[in-house]
């Protein structure tokens, strides 16, 4: 039996395996099993292929596997359109329509179990024309062991609004498809489990939807982009219910204008964007930092520059992140490292930027914001920091900008009485009046700055796996965790001691935490999903990374990290003889 | 308690020296300001001045009032953020017509489609000021400029047609020598509910020459005494005849605004029900089947 097992169904548009693949998760889900699926798709904006892949254990997984253990394919013209991402294992189950053979290159594999199953036409005599799909769940259910009466409520659930015939016809083309699995001879595939306690299927950027509304988010502005319009799809269904307002604009500097204005009149108020959006959204996050005016902007990472690649996870925005815009800017940048800890990190950026009263960005990525992922029904939970509102004494000669110890001054609302000032992006003095002498620019920028300090000392915010003293270190941040953590366990077996440091606060780092890591490490490796190796250069400028001791591997995305090569890369530098495969393929 | 309160110009005044040339046409702009907003009873601490960059945008600063100079063209999604999130204050943005027709030319269109409920007093003085003299998109063609030594080779815009094609609900036009004109338009404008834009025609007289304010004046035509303002069509017409410059309130309509519209979407998604819960939020990716 297996621990854990990974199907991808593949073909057109209209075919269904994306919605055979929701159901099945949210079946599995159901079962308390562990799940992350992702989805992709050809650029037609209609049609075209589309895959859908669902990791499925009984215990805590946190990426995706390197290969698929089980391929569901109606069109193998649309498969090869994957076959950069699609990995088949050596003894994967291949279930394709009997009317499209498999090719040889991927059926002459010995180790694997190539079957022929005619699910069009199954499906067209059971009454189900539209339902080879659901029939192929059957048939996978039957392999594989996975709860068929869940699939069967799951199936009900997700077809609730159509007519009785239509759930009908859908449910007899899963027994169809069950009784031919069962009928087949592939040898034990079962996945072993335990029904548990259901558990939540969503993807990060819903995940960070939630946490922002559970900060107390009633603002949000936003311009459509992928991948993060999903942030933007939330806002305007929930945040008129609670109360709240959700304005799409008419680009991303009104989108974060407007965040500016919500939150200047007191409402929390957020934005969602990425790359391209970011760039344009750099000179007014200045005048957050400048008026000192919380700001939250949800920042899904994309392949770029430019345009790049708009459906494709990588890591190359951290430079534009932490150092982007001009002038000297304070401001936080917060990476979640899974779905569940976009929650989290939404919530924190809320909190920072309230109590700090500066922008902050919350630096995720595609893969992490569009893959569903279970996480325990009562995780999402966090403590939620409110804004320093000035107190009546306060607002006694009142000035916006006091200088104090912490460099956060207590803010007037408008609309309060004896709370009335002028702030502007000029350079100001401590009544928020112009100035562009040198000696206020001085001792505002240290205002400004003194507040970065305050935050690095309340908030250490990071991730620490694997043994305290280890023969290396992997410094990675966002999505990387996933493969990097799944690697370790792996390596540990292996009797290799690799330890790793994740930063969840990217800007301040956790600075005295990380070079304790680096003490404890006799080397260190730097792995990114960058090619220009950001997160390596912006190390080497915040801490001392050891000289000579320290390795990088940095890569485009595009393609999601591997464990596997994350195993590879660890292995390069440990074990000398070790020969590094291609990583390119 | 209010009725007790007594407003006048100098409620509105603080001690800040505006730092605009001798002659500026926004010294006026300010004045009719002060008096507007006295007039209309404005509380200073539920009123809010936004403004971009600019020698204009300067005037947030001189008015006691919730002020905020922001950045070069944005002024107007600012106001727009701070008047849904606050729809009790009255917000009003001004600035110039570089600024609110170029780099923020975007912000100010779509503001008049969607009829935010905010007053745009938009100082328009043929020019780039505060930069020293360089063409705007309201620079008359041929004119020679900074930036255009040869005379400008592109054609100017008529800030209020477009506003009006835009669907602005409230248009209207003024001259800053005329500080009891613009007063009452101002009145009007910052009055109307939705997007008022008044286009303030406030001389540079350092950069468009010292003979502006009589140049302007004697081009100045008032509005025919049958004008109906209801009409996009006959404002249209009068604001486009070229060389005079029509004043008073091309148009006027009532609509729904974007607050009006924003409350709609609030009932249309929940109604009389109560608020939903995190649980019912959650509800969604939770299989309860």
């Amino acid at each position: 039996m297996k621990q854990q097992l990974t199907l991808s169904i593949v073909g057109s548009g209209g075919d269904g395996a994306v919605a055979a693949g929701d159901i099945l998760s949210m079946a599995c889900a159901r079962q308390g099993l562990h799940i992350i699926k992702t989805e992709a798709y050809g650029p037609q904006i209609r049609g075209g292929e589309s895959s859908c892949t669902v990791r499925m254990s009984s215990s805590p997984i946190y990426a995706q596997a390197d290969a698929i253990d089980a391929l569901v394919v109606f069109s193998w013209a649309d498969f090869a359109r994957f076959r950069n991402e699609l990995v088949i294992g050596p003894e994967a189950v291949v279930l394709h329509d009997s009317d499209d053979p498999a090719p040889d290159e991927i059926a002459s594999h010995p180790g694997r179990k190539i079957v022929g199953i005619p699910f069009a036409k199954l499906a067209k005599e059971v009454g189900a024309p539209n339902g080879k799909n659901i029939l192929s769940l059957g048939v996978v259910s039957a392999v594989f062991g996975l709860p068929a009466d869940a699939i069967r409520n799951a199936l009900k659930n997700r077809f609730k609004k159509k007519t009785a015939a239509v759930v009908e016809a859908n449910l007899k083309a899963f027994e169809a498809g069950l009784t031919a699995g069962a009928a087949l001879s592939v040898g034990d595939q079962r996945l072993q489990y335990t029904p548990g306690t259901p558990m939540l299927l969503m993807a990060g950027n819903e995940a960070s939807a939630v946490g922002a509304v559970d900060a107390g988010c009633r603002f949000f502005a936003g311009y459509p982009i992928t991948p993060s319009s999903e942030i933007l799809h939330f806002m305007s269904e929930w945040l008129p219910r609670i109360g709240g307002t959700c304005l799409q604009t008419e680009d991303e500097l009104a989108a974060i204008g407007a965040v500016v204005g919500g939150s200047f009149a007191g409402v929390k108020s957020m934005t969602s964007t990425s790359g391209p959006g970011l760039s344009l959204m750099s000179e007014m996050l200045g005048l957050s930092a400048m008026a000192e005016i919380p700001a939250v902007v949800v920042n899904v990472q994309r392949g770029g520059p430019s345009t790049g690649l708009p459906t494709k996870s990588e890591q190359s925005d951290l430079m534009h992140a932490v150092y982007g815009g001009h002038g000297d800017m304070p401001r936080a940048v917060i990476a979640p490292v899974d779905v569940e800890d976009s929650y989290h990190a939404t919530v924190e950026a809320f909190n920072i930027a309230e109590e700090f009263q500066m922008p902050v960005i919350v630096l995720t990525d595609q893969s992490i914001a569009q893959r569903r992922e279970t996480l325990a029904a009562d995780s999402l939970v966090h403590e939620v920091v409110d804004r320093r509102i000035a107190t009546p004494e306060e607002l006694n000669e009142y000035r916006r900008y006091r200088l104090t110890a912490t460099g956060v001054s207590p803010m007037a609302i408008p609309g309060m009485p004896g709370g009335m000032y002028q702030t502007n992006g000029l350079e100001h003095d401590e009544q928020g009046r112009p100035s562009s002498m040198f000696v206020m620019h001085e001792k505002m920028n240290a205002k400004r700055y003194s507040k970065l300090d305050a935050l690095a000392k309340k908030y250490r915010l990071f991730r620490r796996y694997g043994p305290e003293k280890a023969d290396l270190g992997i410094i990675c941040y966002g999505s990387s965790m996933g493969p990097v953590r799944e690697a370790l366990d792996q390596l540990a077996a292996e009797g290799l001691r690799v330890a790793a440091f994740v930063p969840r606060l990217i800007m301040p780092l956790p600075a005295a935490d990380l070079e304790k890591f680096i003490s404890d490490c006799d080397q260190i490796l730097v792995l990114e999903l960058t090619y220009a190796a950001q997160l390596y250069q912006y190390l080497r400028a915040q801490v001392d990374l050891p000289r000579g001791k320290t390795h990088k591997f940095s890569r485009s995305g595009g393609r999601s990290l591997g464990i596997n090569e994350v195993i590879e890369q660890v292995k390069r530098v440990l074990v000398p003889s070790h020969q590094v495969e291609e990583v390119l393929a | 308690m209010t009725t007790d309160v007594v407003y006048t110009p100098n409620t509105y005044k603080n001690d800040l020296k505006p730092v605009w040339c001798p002659g500026c046409g926004d010294f006026g702009v300010l004045n009719s300001l002060y008096r507007a907003l006295a007039d209309l009873k404005c509380e200073p601490h539920d009123t809010v001045i936004v403004s971009g960059i600019g020698c204009s945008s300067r005037l947030p600063g001189y008015v006691e009032t919730f002020g905020f100079n922001t950045l070069h063209g944005r002024a107007i999604p600012i106001a727009t953020g701070v008047k849904l999130t606050a729809p009790a204050l009255k917000v009003i943005v001004v600035g110039g017509d570089g600024d609110g027709l170029a780099i923020g030319g975007n912000h100010f269109l779509h503001a008049a489609r969607r009829n935010a409920d905010i007053s745009f007093i938009m100082m328009d003085n043929e020019i780039y000021g505060l930069t020293k003299g360089q063409a705007a998109p309201t620079t008359p063609v041929g004119d020679k400029t900074k930036s255009t030594i040869y005379g400008n080779p592109e054609a100017a815009v008529d800030p209020c047609a477009l506003a009006i094609s835009f669907g602005a609900s409230w248009v209207g036009r003024s001259f800053s020598g005329d500080v009891k004109g613009s007063t009452e338009l101002m009145k009007r404008a910052i009055d109307h509910r939705g997007f008022a834009f008044l286009n303030m025609i406030s001389p540079c007289v350092t950069w468009r020459g010292d003979d502006q304010h009589k140049q302007i004046r004697a081009r100045l035509r008032p509005l025919p005494a049958d004008h109906d303002a209801s009409s996009r069509e006959t404002a249209m017409r009068l604001t486009n005849e070229g060389g005079p410059i029509t004043v008073g309130v091309l148009y006027e309509n009532k609509q729904p605004t974007l607050v009006d519209e924003m409350l709609e979407v609030r009932w249309k998604a929940q109604g009389e029900k109560q608020p939903p819960t995190k649980a019912d939020i959650l509800q969604q990716y939770m299989p309860t089947f």
